[in-house]
């Protein structure tokens, strides 16, 4: 480089151009503490896109495992990565939570929306044909969650029926991916999805002030939310909470969302960070500090809880590719302090000295699909004052019990658009998308868009 | 709060020291938690005895109910 920094690459892989989407050699190359994914289109010219900036290293970041393709595939091998998604037999990975967008409608105009939602005025799948998607699930993948997505799903009057009909075809964990407008102003309406079967709520919540949601969703919800959150409470619903982190507009505040979020436990089962990524229309290439990558969610996550939720508790993943993801658990205890109930360091050390085998990504995809349906529901124990410790109890006891409900998961997983689209992570997602015509589609795959607002698989452009 | 006692008389000796066990406050540091605990644990050497109940008990418990991903 120029400046002296020195460069080295790291790894080979596969993206596509931002702009004609043809498929490239790509590499992930490292600049200082850096790292890059770096391409170049004959037609198009070269692509440099930040994919993990800071102190963290990028080396560290690693849980290998073997690639086990679907059970039952419904595309064919042709084109090659990412044009035959289906899955096609190249896929290294089961479905863990598979998509079903039952409405593109929705209630907010966001600035962020990988959806693209409310633009393009498609009917909503009726009934019989989301009975067809959870069957062409159960083909490919055998039961695994759902998430109900859209476009904002509680538009529809018929929800609870989605919900139940999921339930009935086997499906036992059933989350709602919301805004959250309906739960807070409706009477009843989270017991009513409760009682159709619903088990968790997957609330979008980029912060607690309103000057965030007003910058990222054109809206002051920071009273919705709390009302939608209370609501679920007392409908016995578990709720993620889900900030999308955009630089600048709520990267500050990270840490008072974990606050804000342990003070509704056992409500809140955990927070799960989205780093802003860049689909639809973006003539221009977006600017690497629009960007945030997960090290430096975990080093502000640090910073902002002065210490107390640890970049050091956090682990890859062990269902999707290691790069796409971070996790760690906590307790919360009475003060409503976190404390780490895992430590990763541990795990993965005693794992390399024991020289343990790689393991298949359908074990972590087995692991994953129980921790997920235990954690993001609301706790099967009961939540029985008093919560302090009890006389004739020692600190095990009261560790046991209190860890039964309020236990507390901090999760984040980066999406990739057409810039940093690197296909060997692609080729191990775990969280599908099912199309209108019912291929499952890895989420990235399928809501990739070229600069241009070309989609790749979906039936709309943006 | 109460201790989390384990202590109980045990035919169990240290092997390297070849001595009687004696009660004593540890502190224990079990799935990334610290628990102040009572346990049987060697005079001279420090080594704590961890017995089968407490194993096979509350220690298995807390690693079933965190086990992770």
């Amino acid at each position: 480089m120029a400046d002296g920094t020195r460069t080295d690459i790291l790894a080979r892989t596969e993206s596509v151009c931002p702009t004609c989407l043809r498929r490239l050699p790509a590499m992930r190359e490292k600049q200082g503490e850096d790292v890059y994914l770096v391409k170049k289109c004959p037609e198009h010219g070269e692509f440099r896109t930040i994919i993990w900036r800071g102190p963290l290293p990028f080396s560290s970041w690693q849980r290998p495992k073997k690639a086990s393709p679907p059970r039952q595939t419904f595309t064919d091998t042709e084109k090659g990565c990412p044009f035959d998604c289906g899955l096609c037999p190249d896929h290294g990975q089961h479905t863990c939570t598979a998509l079903i967008e039952v409405t593109s409608r929705c209630n907010l105009r966001c600035q962020v929306c990988f959806a693209a939602a409310g633009d393009h005025g498609a009917a909503d799948p009726p009934l019989e044909r989301i009975a067809f998607y959870y069957d062409r699930l159960l083909a490919a993948s055998g039961p695994c969650n759902i998430q109900l997505s859209g476009g904002e799903p509680t538009v529809r009057e018929d929800l609870a029926e989605i919900i139940r009909l999921g339930r009935d075809k086997g499906f036992s964990f059933l989350q709602l991916n919301t805004n959250g407008i309906r739960l807070a102003e409706e009477e009843g309406y989270a017991r009513s999805l409760k009682a159709a079967g619903l088990s968790s709520v997957f609330l979008q919540f980029d912060g607690i002030s309103d000057e965030v949601h007003q910058a990222l969703r054109g809206r002051a919800l920071a009273a919705v939310k709390e009302r939608a959150l209370v609501n679920c409470g007392f409908a016995g619903l578990g709720v993620v909470l889900v900030p999308t982190i955009m630089p600048g507009v709520n990267s500050g505040e990270i840490g008072s969302i974990i606050n804000y979020a342990a003070r509704f436990s056992p409500t809140v089962r955990g927070v799960h960070f989205q780093p802003v990524s860049y689909f639809g229309r973006y003539p221009h290439q977006p600017h690497n500090s629009a960007r945030i990558t997960l090290p430096e969610i975990l080093l502000l996550l640090e910073e902002q809880t002065r210490g107390k939720v640890a970049a050091s508790l956090f682990a890859p993943p062990a269902c999707e590719h290691a790069l796409c993801s971070f996790h760690a658990n906590f307790l919360v205890q009475d003060n409503y302090r976190l404390q780490g109930i895992t430590s990763w360091q541990q795990t993965c050390c005693a794992a390399a000295e024991a020289n343990v085998e790689i393991p298949s990504a359908v074990e972590g995809r087995e692991k994953n699909i129980s921790f997920t349906a235990r954690q993001w529901a609301a706790p099967k124990a009961c939540v029985c004052p008093p919560t302090m410790v009890q006389e004739n109890e020692d600190e095990l006891d009261y560790f046991l019990r209190r860890a039964k409900t309020h236990t507390f998961s901090i999760s984040g997983m980066a999406f990739q658009d057409a810039w940093n689209l690197d296909l060997e992570r692609l080729q191990g997602c775990c969280i599908h998308v099912v199309s209108p015509e019912g291929k499952v589609i890895p989420f990235c795959a399928y809501n990739l868009t070229s600069s241009e607002g070309r989609a790749l698989h979906r039936t709309w452009d943006v | 709060m109460s201790t989390f006692s384990f202590i109980s008389e045990t035919a169990w000796r240290c092997a390297s020291c070849n001595k009687e066990l004696h009660p004593r406050k540890v502190n224990v540091e079990y799935m990334g938690s610290v628990f102040n605990v009572e346990l049987m644990v060697c005079p001279v050497c420090g080594f704590v005895l961890i017995p089968e109940n407490l194993a096979l008990g509350k220690m298995l418990e807390v690693e079933q109910l965190l086990e992770d991903k």
